[in-house]
C-alpha cells in the first residue's frame, strides 16, 4: 500500500481494495468455508509431503502384524497384509490430489474455451459444442468410464506391451491416464454449459459493447472483459465438483477399474479391506470406517468451500 | 449554408438494421424480423451535434450502434472519412474505431467492475498502440484532469464512484483515442438532474476544445434542444423530421413532432395554462409488423387514405427542413 500526496496535501491510499481481495476477505470470515479450506489444505500438504509424513512405506508388508487395531505404532491399524493404514491413506491423498488436479485441468481446458466460444460466437460453433455436451449428458457418466476402462484401456495395454514398452504398461501410469481422461472427458460438458450461459449474459453488458466500440481485439474482450466477470459460478461449481472427482476416483478404484493395487488410493484401500475380510471380521470397523470417513470428509470439505465461495463471490453482497 | 456533402463528417444512406426472430434449435429458421431501424438517410457535419429523439423502442440506440458497426447493419452505407464502414471487416474496422467512439447510457453498466480506472481509460491507448508504460499512465492522469476528476483516482475501482463520476470516466475513455466522432447514447438519462447539467456542460466544453462531432441520442427534448445544432425525430425505425433545432421547436411540420413537443411542459405558468396537448391515441405498433404506408398512420390525427398505402418520401420542405409526411 503506497501513499500518495494529493494536491490538497491529504494522504490518499493509492490502491483500493480490489474485488478479488474482498472475496478472499469474505471467504475467511465464513466458518464452514474455513473448515473446508483447512481440510483441503491438509490433504494437499499430505499429498506434497507424503514421503516425509508417512511413517512407513505404503507397500511395506509385514504379515506378522496383519489386521492390527489402531495403536501408537500404527495409528490407523494395519491391513491384512500388515501394511500401515496411516501411511497408505497419506499416500492415497497424493493419488487423490493428483487425479483431482489433472481432471480439473482437463475439465477447465476443454470446458472454459469451448463454452466461451459457444457463448460468444454462437452459430455453428455453439451448435456443435452444445450438442456434443448434450450427448455426454445423455450418456450415463459411470457407464462411459466403464466403457473406456473395459475397452480402450486393455487395447492400449496390449499395444504398449507389443510395442516393447513393457515397463510403461506395468507401471500404473496408464491407470492414472485412463482415470484422468475418462473423468476429464465427461466432466467438461457441465462446465461448458455453465460458461456458455454466463458468457451469453455477460456479453450483452454495456462494458463489453464498450470494449468493442473502443476496438479491443476479440480475444482480449473474451479474456479480459467477459471471462473474469463470468467465472464466479464456474469457480463455485468447480470447487463442488472437485469433491465429486475425488469420489469418482474412489469408486472407480473400489470397483477395480481405476488405479490398480498396490497403488495407494482411498478407493483401493476400501475395496481391499471391505472385499477381502471385513465380512469375516465385522468387529474391525476401523478398516473401512477410517478411509471411508476421510473420503467423505474431503467431499464435504469441497462442498463447504464451494458454498463459501458462492457467498463470497456474490456481487450483491457488500461488506 | 454550404452544401452538406462538402462538410459532412459522416453520411448515412439507407441504413437498416433488422434483428431476426428465429425458431428451432438445430435447424434455425427465420420467422420474422424486428425492424429496429428501417431505412435512414442523414449526414452529420463536422463539428456539429445532431440530436436524435424519439420514444423508447423507436430505434435510436440501435441507430447509434449500427453506425459504429457494433450491430452490423442489414443494409445501407455509413460513409465516414471516405470509407464505407459497413463494408469494413476485422482489423480494418478495428483500426477505424480510433476515430469514432461511444459514451453509454448506464454509467454503472458501462465500466468493467474488475478493472481499475487507470486500466479502463488506458485500454484504448494500449489496443491502438498509442501509449505504453509511463507515457500511458501520464496520459490517463491527464485525461482524468480533462474530465474534471482527480488524477489520483487511477488505482480505484468503478464501484468507488458516484454515477456522475463514472460517467466522466466513460467520457475520458471515449476521449483517450482523440476521436473525431462520438455517439452519445443517452449519456445523461441515468443521472440525477443536478448531475445532468454538469455532464452536458462537460460534453459541450470538450466539443469546443477538441472539435468533436456528436450524435446525441436522448428522449429528453429540452436537453436535446440545448445541446444540438440539428435534431432528427425518429418514430418506429424511421426519421420523420430533421432540421435545425430552432426550426424544429418553433415550426414543427410532422404531426408526430407536434405531438411530442406539445408534451413538454413550459416553465411559465401563464403560457403553460394555454399549452395545448396533442394526445396520441393507441400504442406504438410492433416493429415486427410495422403498419403499411406511413408507420405513423395508425396514430396520426391527420391520417388520409394515401397514408395507409404509400410510404411518404423523406423530402426537403425548404431551408433544409426535411420531413416525411403526405400532409405537409
Amino acid at each position: 500500500m503506497t501513499q500518495t500526496r494529493s494536491p490538497a496535501g491529504i494522504d490518499l491510499p493509492h490502491r483500493a481494495r480490489s474485488p478479488q481481495r474482498r472475496v478472499v476477505g469474505r471467504l475467511l470470515r465464513n466458518p464452514p468455508a474455513l473448515i473446508g479450506l483447512g481440510v483441503v489444505a491438509a490433504m494437499i500438504l499430505c499429498a506434497i509431503f507424503a514421503p516425509q509424513l508417512a511413517p512407513y512405506a505404503y507397500d511395506a508388508q509385514d504379515l506378522s502384524i496383519a489386521r492390527q487395531a489402531p495403536s501408537p505404532a500404527h495409528w490407523f491399524g494395519t491391513d491384512d497384509l500388515g501394511r500401515d493404514m496411516l501411511s497408505r491413506i497419506i499416500w492415497g491423498a497424493r493419488s487423490a490430489v493428483f487425479v483431482i488436479v489433472m481432471v480439473m485441468i482437463v475439465n477447465l481446458g476443454l470446458g472454459v474455451p469451448l463454452g466461451a466460444a459457444a457463448g460468444y460466437f454462437g452459430g455453428w460453433v455453439e451448435t456443435v459444442v452444445m450438442r456434443a455436451a448434450d450427448i455426454l449428458f445423455a450418456f450415463p457418466g459411470l457407464l462411459f468410464v466403464f466403457f473406456i476402462a473395459a475397452t480402450i484401456k486393455p487395447a492400449i495395454l496390449t499395444w504398449a506391451r507389443e510395442a516393447g514398452w513393457r515397463d510403461l504398461a506395468n507401471s500404473g501410469y496408464l491407470d492414472y491416464a485412463v482415470v484422468i481422461i475418462a473423468l476429464g472427458v465427461i466432466g467438461w460438458a457441465g462446465l461448458a454449459r455453465m460458461v456458455r450461459a454466463q458468457v451469453l449474459a455477460v456479453k450483452e453488458r454495456e462494458y463489453v459493447i464498450g470494449a468493442q466500440a473502443i476496438g479491443v481485439p476479440t480475444w482480449k474482450i473474451i479474456a479480459r472483459h467477459i471471462l473474469p466477470n463470468a467465472l464466479a459460478p464456474v469457480i463455485v461449481a468447480l470447487s463442488m465438483g472437485l469433491g465429486d472427482i475425488a469420489l469418482s476416483e474412489g469408486y472407480l478404484s473400489f470397483l477395480g477399474i481405476g488405479l490398480q493395487p498396490p497403488a495407494p488410493s482411498w478407493g483401493n484401500i476400501l475395496s481391499d479391506n471391505a472385499g477381502r475380510y471385513w465380512r469375516m471380521f465385522p468387529q474391525m470397523i476401523w478398516m473401512v470406517w477410517i478411509p471411508g470417513l476421510i473420503l467423505a470428509a474431503v467431499v464435504f470439505a469441497f462442498n463447504f468451500l464451494g458454498d463459501g465461495l458462492n457467498e463470497a463471490l456474490n456481487p450483491e453482497l457488500v461488506d | 449554408m454550404a452544401n452538406p456533402q462538402d462538410t459532412a463528417l459522416i453520411e448515412v444512406r439507407g441504413l437498416k438494421k433488422y434483428f431476426p426472430i428465429t425458431q428451432g434449435i438445430i435447424f434455425q429458421r427465420k420467422v420474422a424480423d424486428v425492424k429496429a431501424v428501417d431505412g435512414l438517410n442523414f449526414a452529420i457535419k463536422k463539428g456539429e451535434t445532431l440530436g436524435l429523439v424519439g420514444e423508447s423502442g423507436c430505434g435510436k440506440s440501435t441507430t447509434g450502434r449500427a453506425i459504429l458497426q457494433l450491430y452490423r447493419p442489414t443494409a445501407g452505407e455509413v460513409i465516414f472519412q471516405g470509407k464505407d464502414l459497413v463494408k469494413l471487416q476485422g482489423e480494418e474496422l478495428r483500426k477505424m474505431r480510433r476515430n469514432m467512439q461511444m459514451i453509454f447510457q448506464d454509467p454503472y453498466a458501462s465500466l468493467n467492475p474488475r478493472m481499475t480506472v487507470g486500466d479502463i481509460i488506458g485500454e484504448p491507448l494500449e489496443v491502438h498502440n498509442i501509449a505504453k508504460g509511463k507515457e500511458k499512465k501520464e496520459r490517463v492522469q491527464e485525461l482524468l484532469k480533462i474530465v474534471g476528476l482527480n488524477p489520483y483516482f487511477v488505482n480505484r475501482y468503478p464501484h468507488e464512484f458516484s454515477g456522475g463520476q463514472r460517467q466522466r470516466i466513460g467520457v475520458a475513455r471515449a476521449l483517450a483515442v482523440q476521436p473525431d466522432f462520438i455517439v452519445c447514447d443517452e449519456p445523461i438519462s441515468a443521472l440525477d438532474v443536478s448531475i445532468q447539467a454538469q455532464i452536458i456542460n462537460l460534453l459541450e466544453e470538450l466539443q469546443t476544445k477538441f472539435n468533436l462531432t456528436y450524435l446525441f441520442i436522448a428522449h429528453d427534448l429540452s436537453v436535446v434542444r440545448h445541446i444540438s445544432d440539428r435534431i432528427a425525430v425518429m418514430y418506429l425505425g424511421k426519421i420523420v423530421e430533421l432540421t435545425d433545432r430552432n426550426a424544429l421547436y418553433n415550426n414543427p411540420l410532422h404531426p408526430y413532432t407536434k405531438a411530442l413537443l406539445s408534451a413538454v411542459p413550459i416553465p411559465d405558468p401563464v403560457v403553460e395554462e394555454k399549452r395545448e396537448r396533442i394526445i396520441l391515441v393507441g400504442d406504438v405498433p410492433s416493429p415486427v409488423r410495422p403498419p403499411s404506408g406511413c408507420h405513423f398512420h395508425t396514430r396520426c390525427p391527420l391520417v388520409m387514405d394515401k397514408c395507409k398505402k404509400d410510404d411518404p418520401e423523406f423530402r426537403n420542405a425548404g431551408a433544409e427542413h426535411w420531413v416525411a409526411c403526405h400532409a405537409v
